[in-house]
């Protein structure tokens, strides 16, 4: 009853694979793509087409693109910075809201008053701040309890949601607008408090997204030069060697923890800053940023550069989905194509790591 | 012979490099408890899985009552009447003693009669003088009501024959003379009990015939009544056999303590004292051999001087310097060198590079970080270093050292100890699971060291390294230390006595 | 061991991820397939709204025809002026509807999209229209509406009160674009707010189930505690006092527009409660009228005419003709006369409307409500004259008076008869 074929582990990954098999997955993808659209009656060269030109190449669609792949970059490299550690912070949603209400509380207090750049700077590191206390909770009752985790982070997430309603819809609280007409919606921040964007051929970069590029840099350099990447990599590969060395498992986890809290609550800080300018609850909610985070971390193996890529297709991808969508093109057939991409995506990523092995001549190697 | 209940003829298990049971011949009777004695390595578990079904012989035969058979899996011999019962329990914790009992047997019907199953459960307890409470769950009951559950499971399925592998392990003395009793009542009805051990004194007191098993053959099967703690360890580690003492540059000073404990104390992962009141002191290039069954206290042992473990009680001297409780970096600064015996685990990070491990004790001096962040390059050139001084065979320092060979796995482990100038090497097993030519290396880096001044505490099953390295050995015991002696002197078969159980006055 | 976990969980993370995504943005996949027949090939065929969903009755056999002209209703900003945001000579005009929920939500977005095909269908090839379905309110509104004027549309639907700041947001960017936003309050040359006196059609609603009620216990389904809102269920609670005086009416908050599961669970501890009807207001689906069916109980639907799908619980309920208006507002951008302002329609002009009476509701009850109808026809916001006192017992608009439209849409009190509470009120 064995299968024909299976997977078995490779000893080393060869570096070609590494841009091959993205390349191959997305040809798959495009191919499997081209025949439901062809068995749906569409022109799969038009459709596709019109992904890339609406996703990347249009001036104003990577205007878009950018703004959609921000608060993704956030998330994605909030993701990758706990799994690394074999942490699985799923809390990123939570913790971008938490991030949004600490920006807003600091931009609605300091905003009108303080130099610009202070305000920025303060509305940045308050978001960091938030986010970080948030995702720390979530550090310490992993490291002192051992507690899972990927419970805890998730139902966080359901906390922070109620926080923000009762913020806005359900309390006359400090973020809430009391002017609001109708609709409770949050208090606007002044114009003066809105981050600055930049012009580069064309296209509007928001100082959000020139921020997730830095944090990646930085990320990037903690992973691969700093004391602490270096623990961070010990701990994920033995927590025994960790352990043998003396370093402090427990103080790591909270730490990592709650950097990658910051860097969510950052994501929700450039929500506040960039675009919409005041504590936006729905909006925040509406768009899963968080969990689509680990979607993006996973497709870019926990790389925080990668991540940033990575936040860059899959907002080119959402918004070219809703360009595609129409009365003539069902959104459950944008969803089907998009999942189609990433599906083979993550596909081809497993086989970055494991070989396809025919069983008729693994027996041999069972054995040993 | 009509009163066999197990016959097994010429065994041969062959593993990967390592012939495990090499012709084993080994017979049991019907209705007595038959002990399977060898230290740890010796065969007893490869056989016991041949019998149970778990592996296939790749020679010999095995008859049941006189019949020929071959079980092709584990539920095979148990339908055949043959239960074990392991040294780890494999019970359902949120279910009660009574679903655990019937759980996976086919007996049960699709719908459970959970009051006739509890009374029958509750009969069987009561007749072989078990005290569980069917009902009761089993994370409410302790390690030796968990055992009897196991045997009930084995005996609800209606095994003639029971092995019961290492059981006295998990279990008090007061617990183990219930167990005794237990094994007393079944084979006065008929069953057959292998019961597997390496401790001598209770083989004695609880076996009818025991069968000594050394390096994967049979040493002899003897009649408990004829037999003596003293012959039993003779069998299990051999006749003396000449072997040559590693000849030494400069000879220790144990005068010139570099290592001490006193009274010391710990637990082990799972809360209970695994140490009981360790006193040892190593001079200065002085090797001190750990005898002992595994298991014994020796890892526990090895953490708590290398900082990786609190202990509870007690002193520890590095030098003339107490060694702060439990803290591996300051035991490190301290000059304590560990060679674990998981190396590719404990002692390595096995996903990273050969001089990510080489500088994973030093990362954080001023060599080779600066401002938290680490000097790439000296990192490199530490590795280069040391893999040509230590003769390590690896493509390049950038390699992962999984992909290495075992040999130049412990190499870059025991470059990296040395290289921190230590005043004490914990070593454990360092040569275990080696070739020749590379357990000739690694004996020859110890004693080297060792000439140079490092006190080394050699902590190993295999009596003949100990023998041939040690200037003293002590003997561990159940996390005691039963004995202090010159190497010189020290026989295997004195050694074989101690390591089981036997107390020195009547291996005297 | 944690790296273990690290491998062992990813897959299971991203999974969870995935999932939670996927409840978040709703049964789009699965629910937008089932109707994928019946818009992908008939778009611009005229028999689109009776083909697709034969249990829309557009407009009820009995109610009298619109007795006014819709344009009573609609009122200029001040100073406003024509916005020529009509096609090319021989091109035509592209019209946009964005939408926050899927298109076969079963109340607020299908009966917005209804309104859309009805347009498609008056105009046929003259108009050229589109939707985006599942928008989020939030940033993407905003990269959805560049789209859309980046494939020609020049005039441009919203129909979530979230999407209001991206709204107005692209209309300054796009002046020569015309923005039409249903449920809002802001205002821009080129930006309309249209709605209407749901309040009217909330108040025949209660009428009805305060008639059905037995215990005199009706529960209610509310979104947010906004004036629109606010109103709907003071109108209803009036409405249903007028034909039962003991009635009372217990809200529960749902706190969202389009949340079927929560909207669901809500109901049913509503019924659990004790209340043996069911009404809402504000919130999008019928997720309501599922459980009013599983307890058996009748339920006076919004937005939309359900009869069909729930006849055995089914009493009636506000139903909106957003056609009413879209029609001749894009008849006016073709004729080169659309400019921006408020409209709010009423019974009058056929924008709100009663939707088929189920078989609970009586002849005899039917006849009041339809007197009633009338009366409101001819005096929109009529149900709100005084006294009315408010549920702490404090008297809100003395006797003979009206409200103004102004108090109307500003209206923040509960009257006497709701169980319940505004949220920070």
């Amino acid at each position: 009853m064995r299968s024909p074929v299976r997977l078995e582990r490779r000893l080393t990954q060869p570096r070609w694979l590494n841009s091959a098999i993205p390349v191959f997955s997305l040809m798959g993808a495009l191919v499997v793509g081209a025949v439901v659209l062809l068995a749906t009656g569409k022109n799969p060269l038009d459709v596709y087409w019109r992904i890339l030109d609406r996703g990347f190449l249009s001036q104003r669609a990577v205007t878009g693109t950018l703004r959609t792949a921000t608060p993704l970059a956030f998330t994605g490299m909030c993701a990758a910075a706990a799994f690394r550690l074999g942490v699985i912070n799923i809390g990123g949603e939570g913790q971008l809201y938490i991030g949004a209400v600490g920006a807003a509380l600091v931009g609605l207090w300091i905003g009108g008053s303080a130099p610009v750049g202070i305000t920025i700077i303060v509305m940045v590191l308050a978001g960091m701040l938030f986010g970080a206390m948030y995702a720390s909770i979530v550090g310490v009752l992993r490291s002192q309890f051992n507690t899972n985790e990927i419970i805890t982070s998730l139902m966080m997430n359901y906390v922070a949601g109620i926080v923000l309603n009762y913020l806005i819809f359900n309390s006359r609280s400090y973020w809430r607008d009391p002017r609001s007409v109708g609709f409770p919606s949050g208090k606007p921040l002044e114009k003066r408090t809105f981050w600055p964007t930049y012009e580069v051929f064309s296209t509007s970069v928001s100082f959000g997204f020139l921020l997730a590029i830095a944090a990646a840099i930085v990320l990037w350099v903690v992973y691969k030069r700093s004391r602490l990447g270096f623990e961070i990599g010990i701990i994920a590969d033995s927590p025994r060697a960790a352990r043998y060395v003396g370093i402090r498992t427990k103080w790591t986890i909270v730490a990592v923890t709650a950097m990658s809290g910051a860097l969510a609550g950052l994501g929700g800080t450039s929500q506040v800053g960039d675009f919409a300018h005041y504590l936006d609850a729905k909006g925040l909610q509406l768009n899963n940023f968080g969990y689509t985070g680990i979607v993006v971390a996973a497709l870019a193996r926990l790389n925080p550069l990668g991540a940033i890529l990575v936040a860059v297709l899959m907002g080119g991808l959402t918004n070219a989905g809703y360009s595609l969508q129409g009365p003539d093109f069902p959104s459950g057939l944008v969803g089907t194509l998009q999942g189609l991409i990433l599906f083979t995506a993550v596909a081809g990523e497993i086989l970055t790591k494991y070989r396809l092995r025919s069983n008729r001549n693994a027996v041999k190697a069972v054995a040993v | 012979m009509t009163n066999s209940a197990v016959r097994m003829t010429g065994v041969v298990k062959r593993f990967p490099g390592v012939i495990a049971n090499d012709g084993v011949n080994f017979e049991v009777l019907k209705g007595e408890v038959h002990a399977l004695l060898g230290e740890n390595g010796a065969g007893k578990s490869t056989l016991s899985n041949i019998l149970t079904g778990l592996y296939r012989p790749d020679e010999g035969s095995i008859d049941l009552d006189g019949t020929p058979v071959s079980f092709s899996s584990p539920k095979a011999a148990l339908d055949a009447g043959i239960g074990m019962v392991h040294q780890h329990f494999r019970l359902v914790e949120p279910f009660t003693v009574a679903e655990n009992v019937i759980l996976g047997n086919p007996q049960t019907a699709f719908v459970i009669d959970t009051d006739s199953t509890v009374e029958r459960v509750a009969d069987l307890a009561r007749r072989y003088d078990m005290a569980v409470d069917p009902n009761a769950k089993i994370w409410q009951l302790s390690v030796g009501e968990q055992q009897r559950v196991e045997i009930l499971k084995v005996l609800y399925r209606g095994a003639g024959v029971l092995i019961l592998d290492e059981p006295t392990a998990v279990l008090t003395p007061i617990e183990a003379e219930a167990l005794f009793k237990t094994l007393r009542a079944m084979t006065a009805e008929g069953r057959t009990v292998i019961f597997i051990s390496h401790k001598l004194d209770e083989v004695m007191s609880v076996s009818d015939r025991i069968t000594v098993l050394r390096g994967g053959r049979t040493v002899g099967t003897v009649a408990t009544r004829d037999t003596s703690t003293r012959e039993l360890a003779g069998m299990m580690v051999g006749r003396s056999v000449e072997f040559s003492r590693a000849t030494r540059r400069n000879p220790g000073d144990p005068g010139d303590v570099v290592l001490s404990l006193t009274d010391v104390s710990c637990e082990d992962d799972r809360g209970r004292e695994a140490l009981h009141g360790i006193d040892v002191t190593i001079g200065r290039g002085e090797i001190v051999g750990v005898a002992g069954v595994a298991g014994n206290g020796q890892r526990e042992l090895a953490e708590v001087i290398a900082g990786m473990r609190t202990f509870t009680s007690g002193r520890i001297l590095v030098g003339d310097k107490p060694l702060a409780n439990g803290r591996a970096r300051s035991a490190i600064a301290d000059g304590v060198a560990h060679v674990p015996e998981d190396r590719l685990h404990t002692g390595l990070a096995a996903g990273h590079s050969v001089e990510d491990n080489i500088a994973l004790k030093n990362y954080r001096t001023p060599l080779l970080s600066r401002f938290g962040m680490l000097k790439r390059n000296v990192i490199t050139s530490q590795a280069c270093d040391l893999v040509t001084r230590y003769d390590v065979k690896t493509p390049d320092t950038a390699t992962p050292v999984r992909l290495l060979s075992g040999g130049n796995v412990q190499k870059v482990l025991l470059a990296r100890e040395f290289s921190t100038k230590p005043k004490v090497l914990i070593a454990a097993s360092p040569t275990r699971g080696l070739d020749v030519g590379a357990i000739e290396t690694v004996r020859q880096r110890l004693v080297e060291a060792a000439d140079d001044g490092v006190g080394i505490l050699l902590i190993c099953e295999d009596l003949e390294e100990i023998m041939s390295l040690a200037d003293r050995i002590v003997v561990m015991y159940e996390g005691r230390l039963v004995a202090d002696m010159p190497a010189v002197g020290a026989t295997r078969e004195q050694l074989g006595l101690l390591m089981g159980g036997a107390t020195p006055e009547t291996s005297q | 061991m944690s790296k273990r976990l690290s491998k062992k969980w990813l897959p299971l993370a991203v999974t969870v991820a995935l999932g939670v995504g996927l409840v978040a943005c709703g049964d789009d996949d699965s629910s937008s397939s089932d109707d994928t027949t019946a818009t992908a090939d008939t778009t611009a065929t005229a028999d689109t709204t009776a083909t697709a969903d034969t249990t829309a009755a557009p407009v009820d056999s009995a109610a009298p025809a619109p007795s006014a002209d819709w344009a009573a209703n609609f009122t200029p900003w001040e100073g406003s002026k024509p916005v020529a945001c009509g096609p090319e000579e021989g091109q035509p005009l592209k019209a946009a509807w964005v939408y926050v929920g899927p298109i076969n939500d079963g109340g607020w977005t299908q009966t917005h999209d209804e309104g859309r095909q009805a347009v498609q269908t008056h105009f046929g090839d003259k108009v050229e229209t589109t939707y985006k379905e599942n928008v989020p309110e939030g940033e993407q509104v905003g990269q959805v509406i560049e789209d859309l004027i980046a494939d020609g549309n020049t005039v441009i639907f919203g129909t979530s009160f979230g999407f209001q700041d991206a709204f107005v947001a692209a209309a300054e960017k796009h002046p020569d674009v015309c923005f039409e936003f249903a449920t809002g309050f802001k205002s821009a040359p080129n930006l309309s707010q249209y709605y209407g006196a749901a309040e009217d059609t909330d108040y025949l609603a209660g009428m009805a189930a305060g008639a059905a009620t037995k215990v005199g216990k009706i529960g209610y389904l509310a979104s947010f505690g906004i004036p629109e809102v606010v109103r709907g269920i003071n109108a209803f609670t009036l409405g249903a006092r007028a034909v039962n005086p003991d009635a009372t009416v217990k809200i529960a908050w749902v706190n969202s527009w389009f949340d079927p599961p929560v909207e669901r669970k809500q109901a049913e501890a509503l019924v659990t409660a004790g209340v043996d009807v069911l009404g809402m207001k504000g919130v999008d689906s019928p997720a309501t009228g599922d459980a009013a069916k599983a307890a058996g109980i009748p339920w006076a639907g919004y937005n939309r005419d359900n009869s069909a799908n729930y006849g055995d619980v089914w009493l009636t309920g506000t139903q909106y003709h957003w056609d009413v208006y879209e029609i001749p507002r894009l008849q006016q951008v073709l004729d080169g006369t659309w400019t921006a302002g408020n409209y709010h329609g009423t019974i009058a002009d056929g924008f709100v409307d009663m939707s088929t009476y189920g078989d609970l509701v009586s002849e005899e009850t039917r006849t009041k409500i339809e007197a009633k109808k009338a009366e409101l026809a001819a005096n929109t916001g009529g149900q709100f004259t005084g006294p009315i006192i408010d549920n702490s017992g404090k008297e809100q608009l003395a006797a003979g008076k009206q409200h103004t439209y102004g108090e109307l849409m500003a209206m923040q009190y509960l009257v006497e008869g709701v169980d319940g509470e505004i949220p920070a009120g």
